[in-house]
């Protein structure tokens, strides 16, 4: 009897060891910098190897109570190192180079992503990330479960357009200041506003101040707030108060002035992209079938 | 102004101060060590014959990333003080500080236009990238303030006040082209362009360190030989002229001195404010306006000044840090302005 208990806790004991051999290649403790890849540590189920975040790391909001470690692209190697990380994982963005340099000196992989906003570049990073947690079928997974979402969204798009023409949307960070930036042609922005079925309408290149005038100009259809704070009706109104332009454009008449989370913009394509896509087509063709249940208008 | 203390205590006060920030900026970090591990490490890579088991962390640490940021703090410091004393006895005038000739404002240009500039040419040559910001940012330095000299000069007479203007109106020139590039930038070079502007220790590494401590270890050693030639010239230019001193080569050389000293910082730690501009001050509101003993006390001073600030710098946030031109300014005012109040009392 007590043989068989020992040889059962013996076999128990080896196989445990050997499971901690596999778990040990992997990195254990890790520091994420860039806000969309950090999301997709923990859509990965990575969170508990979370030791440190930057700043733009906002999502889920459980990672405010881990460590800050700055600003992604002014990082202090000597601040990452005493969070005694085993991998540094970021996008390109991570700076400035010495700093990176001594990270990697100090013996921390370092794992620098891309954040172009396109499928291959996810592919790779989810890929990459799948592989650092001992998890390629989970990353592959998600991979194409985010394929045919965006399938499905352009499809939705093609259906809710057939007939019409699309609206034409801008998208605005800061509007408290005087003059808000306007989301260019070649910013996720844009990018969302394409896939969702709008005609982003701003001509210039990446983020740039828009004059009221400008905005008089361009008269929208569609503007995107890429601010939480003004999605309840008082604080519409009491911008459009502030705001007399912005008040006299085609969007703010009809009120189809819409509040994104400023946070998915930030560091290529992150997963909740999906939901805002199907949230964001529906307030463009309000007449059209929502494609998922909870992106009512 | 009566001096409050003797040269000779200021100078013991000030060496105990340095020695104790140096201590420090090489003991605390985010990455807690043993101070015995410290100092083991320390004499270890002095080239000292110490038991280095299990010192390898703390070696790394203290060699590539406390002891690169602890010289280049001290450098900093130190020629950043040096050249405010010169730029405020060239000036003769108290609210003088190294940027009025245009150095820091030229810099600053340089660095706009290697960062936004250098983001639009993409991918340089590893070889080069590295250097690209802080020899943009150091020929800015020179060019500007070569101009604002000449401008200032005429006949082979400088005029003081001539020059001063100049480098107001070099000063405002310069903020506007480097607004036009803050507008050109996209978000990223402009976070960049920010931070920059508020200097930092952060990343220093030998290779970027020598330039700086070739150039503060020249004009250390430079400045205090024309000790004697500004404290002549408080007493004016034709005074200073008459007691037999050639005051336009003073001129000349203060004005490279600070040239040089405030663009080779500049370029090797971004722009630290405050220094060069409140540290003399409050070594003159110590010791009086003597130039023998202000010009090496505010060299000792601006460098344990700027050590302790940088060691809160990465200590108050961390893991993350505090860009050191904040802190410069948030411990300097207020002692400043305590000294003031009470030498009015």
């Amino acid at each position: 009897m007590r043989v068989t208990a020992r040889i059962a806790s013996l076999c128990c004991a080896v196989l445990l060891s050997q499971a901690v051999v596999a778990a040990d290649a992997l990195p254990q403790r890790w520091v994420s910098a860039g806000g969309s890849i950090t999301e997709w540590v923990v859509a990965l189920g990575g969170q508990n190897k979370l030791v440190g975040v930057d700043t733009t790391s906002l999502n889920p909001i459980e990672l405010k109570k881990l460590p800050s470690i700055g600003y992604q692209r002014q990082l202090a190697a000597e601040g990452i190192l005493s969070l005694k990380p085993d991998l540094l994982l970021g996008t390109e963005e991570m700076g400035p180079p010495p700093v990176i340099a001594q990270v990697k000196g100090a013996g921390v992989t370092v794992e620098s992503l891309a954040t172009k906003a396109d499928i291959a570049t996810l592919e790779h990073n989810l890929t990459r990330i799948g592989a650092l947690l001992g998890d390629e079928a989970g990353a592959a997974k998600a991979v194409a479960d985010y394929k045919q979402r965006l399938e499905q969204q352009a499809q939705w798009v093609k259906t809710a357009q057939a007939g019409k023409t699309a609206p034409t949307v801008l998208l605005l960070l800061s509007h408290a200041g005087s003059s808000p930036m306007a989301a260019g042609q070649d910013t996720i922005g844009a990018w969302l506003i394409e896939q969702a079925g709008g005609r982003s309408i701003a001509t210039h290149n990446s983020y740039k101040a828009l004059s009221t005038e400008a905005l008089l100009a361009l008269d929208p259809e569609v503007i995107i707030f890429a601010d939480r704070s003004i999605a309840g009706p008082e604080a519409k109104a009491a911008l459009l108060k502030q705001n007399p332009a912005l008040a006299a454009t085609h969007a703010a008449k009809a009120d189809r002035l819409l509040a994104l989370d400023p946070t998915v913009l930030v560091g290529g394509l992150g997963p909740r992209i999906p939901d805002t896509l199907a949230v964001l087509g529906a307030a463009f063709y309000p007449a059209a079938q929502p494609l998922t249940a909870n992106a009512k208008p | 102004m009566n001096p409050v203390v003797l040269p000779r205590s200021l100078f013991i006060a000030l060496g105990l101060l340095l020695a104790l920030a140096l201590l420090l900026s090489l003991a605390l970090g985010p990455v807690s060590l043993p101070l015995l591990d410290t100092c083991k490490a320390a004499l270890r890579l002095l080239g000292l014959p110490v038991a280095g088991d299990g010192l390898e962390q703390a070696e790394l640490i203290i060699g590539q990333i406390r002891m690169p940021r602890t010289l280049l703090g001290l450098a900093v410091g130190a020629v950043l003080a040096l050249s405010g004393v010169a730029m405020q006895g060239l000036f003769r005038n108290p609210l003088a500080d190294p940027g009025l000739v245009g150095v820091s404002s030229g810099a600053a240009l340089g660095a706009a236009i290697a960062i936004v500039g250098g983001a639009s040419l993409g991918g340089l040559p590893d070889a080069i990238a590295p250097y690209l910001l802080s020899a943009s940012a150091f020929a800015g330095g020179l060019v500007v303030t070569a101009l604002v000299y000449r401008l200032g000069s005429r006949n082979g007479q400088t005029s003081v006040s001539t020059m001063l203007l100049a480098g107001i109106a070099l000063t405002a020139l310069a903020g506007a082209v480097i607004g036009l590039f803050t507008y050109l930038a996209d978000d990223a070079t402009l976070r960049t362009l920010t931070f920059w502007n508020l200097g930092s220790l952060n990343g220093a590494s030998y290779t970027r360190l020598w330039p700086l401590l070739v150039v503060t270890i020249g004009v250390g050693l430079w400045l205090p030989k024309r000790a004697k030639a500004l404290n002549a010239l408080l007493l004016g230019e034709s005074e200073a002229r008459h007691l037999g001193f050639d005051v336009e080569r003073v001129k000349r050389e203060l004005v490279f001195c600070t040239a040089l000293g405030v663009g080779a910082a500049v370029a090797a730690a971004g722009m630290i404010g405050f220094i060069g501009l409140v540290v003399p001050h409050l070594v003159r509101l110590l010791v009086g306006p003597d130039h023998r003993v202000l010009l090496p006390a505010s060299a000792l001073a601006g460098a344990a000044l700027l050590l302790f600030a940088d060691v809160v710098a990465r200590l108050v946030l961390a893991p993350a840090e505090l860009p050191i031109g904040i802190v410069t300014a948030l411990i300097g005012a207020p002692f400043f302005l305590y000294l003031l109040l009470r030498g009015r009392a």
